[in-house]
């Protein structure tokens, strides 16, 4: 059984049909990139495999479970519980310091702790500024934030929506690393982006248009590059 | 570290970290607060600082012997005063009235006390100084004119005995001689008497002391008034109690309009300042849409982010109220002490009603725009500008 | 484009500049009402002061008091001891007419009653109509000014009914004493002559007023035989409180230099009054009864006093409310500005631009508020007085301005505050 299934998936906004039809399967310690112009597709995509949008037809299984049948609540839920999200504009609450910023997400998900959030900034590489507010830190270091609050809670899935979008290069690299290290642990990585570099270091790369998934091919640059 | 440690310390962040925008919600519901227990302090003052000042009008009420023909001692008017708590009574003075010869006049000479006078006729206009030491009175300005007296001037004044009374010659024959103090102008029928204490009258007119009638300046409701004035007549003491009605109804009349103006326009002010205060506290909760939508994404379920803006905002509203109802004590304090120039009483209970009601606004006005936030699609809040 | 951009804001954002509108609106109709309801407030409170009667006597100058004190003999030299009533309609034609609210002629004379009880009998209007040299008319009597008297049987003797010449009211005291009730014809004896009076009501007035009786002016006139003749005039007047000028101006209206009497004769005090009453009524005395008038004084100027203390500080309060919502608001628009100072506009600009969608927001809430206000004000005076608020117009002026004050200062230091920041910072929600 794949992690996450996809079946028939589509999604209207009005008379506009932002997906028509994917299918999509996501197995366990995958990296999966979905790349694609704007207007293609993409975010629904990203909001639907997130939890935070339920598809007008078609199943999602998620573990099994179809989420496309349960409650808003329970959809909370299942975020919470399955999904670390990881965004372009970062997201962090501003008044709270980085590590507080990953405490948050234990505080919703469980117990709030503050020596696993400290390993989890330790993992990014920034125990040393876990006591700096969101305005202190640089785009890279905000990044970075954002991806060991997605991983604390250790999720099935990590989705990163445009995780480079906002980053300079060498930023670039520090987070594209850091996916290669937790896809090397074992964890399932889905990467919504338009970089192509970005894309193409993915295990699979997907390219989406008009709603419909237009090509869909293996790589094996991500084990490559870590090797290298 | 436990959950709760997490979300105090969350709220603390928020306030302490976003310091200016906290200081203005602080302000508002500060202010809000302020207004509040102000002006509550006040409207429940206005009725005991503005019968105070009614008691310009002198008494409001009288006692006379309780049988026509009798008199009736100090002994009865103080047991009859007693019944009137020290905390309404104003002031008090006993009046004796008796014909004396001025000039070969036959003039009304009242004897009172003249301390009480100065409470219990506050309108009287005294043109040179009350009797302070013996054989001095007070000229009603038409006896001054009549008789040509003026301040300074000294007069001899001469029991006329009644025609069944029996006096000592002396007294009849010598008369006493007595200094003008002052001339009393009232527009009333007061100047027709003179007036001098109740000691210099008794040696003019012999004999043991009595009184005619006391004067009572009383500063009480219609109702309170009315019972006692039927504790007192009912009462064994030889005393019966009247309400000068001019002075009490129209009083009645006047301070019920003044506490209802009083009353509607605190109202219209506290609405006003409330509804103020519920927009400060939406906007500054508005701002913060993206922040619910980003706790939403993280998992955070409906309840624990309201529960999180909802300790934030009675916090917030809590230390407003603290500071508000100790600031509106002062205000009121303030108006108070510039209007009437008496302190205001303390209503203990205006306290923790500030308190809890600017709680009730601030987190009714956290709540509706949180509640209207939490129903957006976090998805739409992350993504857009 | 400027216009453009403005009205762009209102389009778009219309829900916050609605809420600012809002409060602004809430703010200007507190000022709006309290404003207009301090300034009326005197003249209320002072109308509801009548209750107590009147604060002005007119007496002749050769006082009544003095004949009683000489025990003259009624009759004798009548004519410099009496005012004329023919000159009554003089008092509605003073500078200060207006303010002249009631009055009421008396004159009084013994009578003997069928039991052979001498009382005292009063000529008086109680609700007398007259019509005035100016062109009006009034009705005025003690009716109003005896406002504490209780009518215990009967009613108040109505003196435009036909057939009301030979009614009198009975005092509760004399009344319960003599056994008259309302309706009974009584006898009485004035002056040689028999007359038969109808009770229209017995009152109870809590004075010496509870032994006597109260009859129409002409046959306590016909009584005492001083046809046209009245022994004294009481007045009700609205006055102003008493100053330091009146107290230079009672002891000798001529020791004022020319401006300070014309403020003083111009002004509604109480000796002002007096004065021009005695100007028109011939060898007459009209003093401030002092009970009536110095409490009249005190008691409004508290209330005043009160009312501006009140309406300044909510007007306060509520300027602190809108400044800080208009800080927040302005704040809100880091986002805005930053893009604006991106995309290389000036600060001149961007200020203006700002400054210009508050400005226009603030003027509409204003509008708004003023009517809204006007709405409280009137419920204030309807619910309290039963009479409406006077609206006066220079309060528009000053809403306007504190309106423009508050908004500006809630504005100007936020703008300059988002002016400081770099345009990276802002558009990079740091």
């Amino acid at each position: 059984m794949s992690l996450l299934e996809l079946k028939n998936i589509t999604k209207r906004y009005g008379n506009l049909k932002a997906l028509d039809n994917v299918n999509l399967k996501v197995e366990q310690g995958e990296w999966v990139a979905i790349m694609g112009p704007s207007g293609s597709g993409k975010s629904t995509l990203m909001n639907i495999i997130g939890c935070m949008d339920k598809p007008t037809e078609g199943e999602v299984l998620l573990d099994g479970a179809d989420i496309a049948k349960v409650s808003d609540k329970e959809l909370t839920a299942i975020r919470r519980d399955k999904i670390g999200l990881v965004f372009q504009q970062f997201h962090l609450v501003n008044y709270l310091t980085a590590l507080e910023n990953v405490m948050v997400s234990q505080y919703y998900h469980s117990i709030p702790d503050e020596e696993e959030a400290l390993m989890a900034l330790e993992r990014v590489g920034l125990k040393d500024r876990a006591k700096h507010l969101p305005s202190q830190l640089s785009g890279g270091e905000q990044q970075r934030v954002c991806i060991a609050r997605a991983l604390i809670n250790h999720p099935e899935i990590i989705l990163a929506d445009e995780p480079t979008g906002n980053l300079d290069e060498a930023n670039e690299n520090i987070v594209l690393d850091i996916f290669r290290q937790l896809h090397k642990e074992g964890a399932t990585l889905v990467v919504v982006t338009h970089d192509p570099e970005v894309g193409e270091i993915a295990e699979r790369l997907i390219i989406l248009e008009h709603g419909v998934i237009k090509s869909e091919t293996k790589s094996s640059a991500a084990d490559d590059a870590v090797i290298k | 570290m436990t959950k709760r440690k997490m979300f105090i310390r969350m709220i603390t962040a928020s306030l302490t970290r976003r310091r200016s925008r906290m200081l203005v919600a602080l302000l508002a519901i500060a202010v809000g607060a302020t207004i509040l227990s102000g002006l509550v302090t006040i409207y429940y003052d206005v009725p005991r600082q503005m019968g105070a000042q009614f008691r310009n009008y002198g008494a409001n009420m009288i006692f006379t012997s309780a049988e026509s023909d009798k008199d009736f001692s100090r002994d009865n008017i103080e047991e009859a005063a007693a019944v009137i708590s020290s905390g309404d009574m104003v002031g008090m003075t006993p009046y004796r009235y008796e014909t004396v010869r001025i000039h070969e006049q036959p003039i009304v000479a009242a004897g009172m006390d003249v301390e009480g006078a100065k409470i219990t006729s506050p309108y009287w206009h005294v043109e040179g100084e009350w009797p302070s030491s013996p054989n001095e009175a007070l000229v009603g300005e038409e006896v001054a004119a009549l008789l040509g007296l003026s301040t300074g001037d000294t007069f001899n004044a001469l029991y006329t005995p009644r025609e069944d009374e029996e006096t000592e010659e002396d007294v009849l024959n010598m008369g006493v001689d007595m200094t003008v103090s002052g001339i009393l102008n009232t527009g009333g029928s007061e100047e027709e008497y003179v007036y001098m204490s109740m000691e210099d009258l008794e040696s003019i007119v012999g004999g043991d002391p009595r009184f005619d009638l006391v004067e009572l300046s009383v500063s009480a409701s219609q109702e309170k008034l009315t019972s006692y004035v039927d504790t007192i007549s009912g009462g064994d003491f030889g005393v019966s109690a009247k309400l000068v009605k001019r002075v009490t109804q129209s009083e009645s009349t006047v301070l019920t309009k003044l506490q209802a103006l009083v009353f509607l326009v605190t109202a219209v002010v506290l609405i006003l300042t409330m509804i103020c205060v519920a927009t400060t506290m939406t906007a500054v909760v508005t701002e913060r849409r993206k922040e619910i939508g980003l706790r939403k994404a993280l998992g955070a379920s409906d309840k624990s982010i309201i529960k999180e803006f909802m300790g934030e905002g009675l916090l917030l509203g809590g230390i407003g109220g603290i500071i508000g109802a100790v600031l509106g004590f002062l205000l009121a304090q303030f108006v108070s002490t510039r209007v009437f120039s008496s302190s205001i009483a303390f209503q203990p209970l205006i306290l923790p009603a500030t308190i809890i009601i600017s709680i009730l606004v601030t987190g009714i006005s956290c709540f509706l725009p949180v509640r209207s936030a939490i129903e957006v699609d976090p998805a739409l809040v992350l993504k857009g500008e | 484009m400027f216009f453009r951009m403005i009205k762009g804001a209102f389009t778009r954002q219309w829900k916050k500049m609605l809420m600012i509108a809002l409060t602004i609106a809430l703010g200007a109709s507190l000022a709006t009402a309290m404003l207009n309801v301090m300034m009326d407030v005197g003249d209320k409170v002072n109308q509801e002061l009548k209750t107590y009667g009147a604060n002005i006597n007119v007496v002749p100058k050769t006082s009544s008091v003095v004949d009683n004190l000489y025990e003259v003999e009624e009759g004798e030299d009548a004519n410099t001891a009496y005012l004329l009533e023919s000159e009554l309609g003089n008092i509605k034609t003073i500078f200060w007419a207006f303010n002249i609210v009631d009055f009421a002629p008396f004159i009084s004379t013994s009578a003997e009653l069928s039991s052979g009880e001498e009382v005292k009998i009063n000529g008086t209007w109680f609700n007398h109509h007259m019509d005035l040299p100016t062109g009006e008319s009034l009705d005025t009597g003690i009716q109003n000014l005896r406002t504490w008297w209780d009518v215990t049987d009967g009613s108040w003797l109505n003196e435009q009914q036909a057939g009301s010449e030979n009614s009198v009211m009975v005092g509760s005291v004399l009344a319960e004493r003599a056994g008259i009730k309302a309706g009974d014809t009584i006898n009485v004896n004035a002056g040689g002559k028999d007359y038969s009076l109808t009770v229209a009501g017995i009152y109870s007035s809590g004075d010496d007023a509870d032994e006597q009786i109260y009859g129409i002016m002409d046959m306590v006139q016909e009584m005492a035989d001083k046809d046209g003749y009245l022994s004294n005039i009481e007045v009700s007047a609205i006055t102003t409180p008493d100053n330091e000028l009146v107290i230079k101006a009672a002891k000798d209206p001529g020791s004022l230099t020319i401006s300070q009497y014309e403020t003083w004769y111009c002004t509604a005090y109480v000796s002002s009054i007096c004065y021009q009453i005695q100007e028109v009524i011939t060898d007459s005395v009209a003093s401030p009864v002092r009970q009536v008038a110095d409490s009249e004084g005190a008691i409004l100027e508290k209330t005043e006093l009160l009312m501006l203390l009140i309406t300044v500080l909510s007007l306060v309060g509520s300027a602190l409310g809108i400044t800080n919502l208009v800080t927040a608001s302005v704040m809100e628009r880091s986002n805005e500005i930053g893009l604006l100072k991106a995309v290389g506009a000036r600060d001149s600009a961007i200020s203006g631009l700002v400054l210009t969608e508050i400005v226009i927001t603030g003027i509409f809430g204003a509008v708004i508020g003023y009517f809204a206000g006007f709405g409280f004000a009137q419920i204030i005076g309807h619910t309290v007085f039963g009479s409406a608020i006077e609206m006066k117009p220079f309060v528009i002026p000053i809403v306007a301005v504190l309106v423009v004050i508050v908004t500006l200062a809630g504005s100007i230091p936020a703008i300059r505050m988002l002016l400081r920041l770099r345009p990276a910072e802002v558009l990079h929600g740091r």
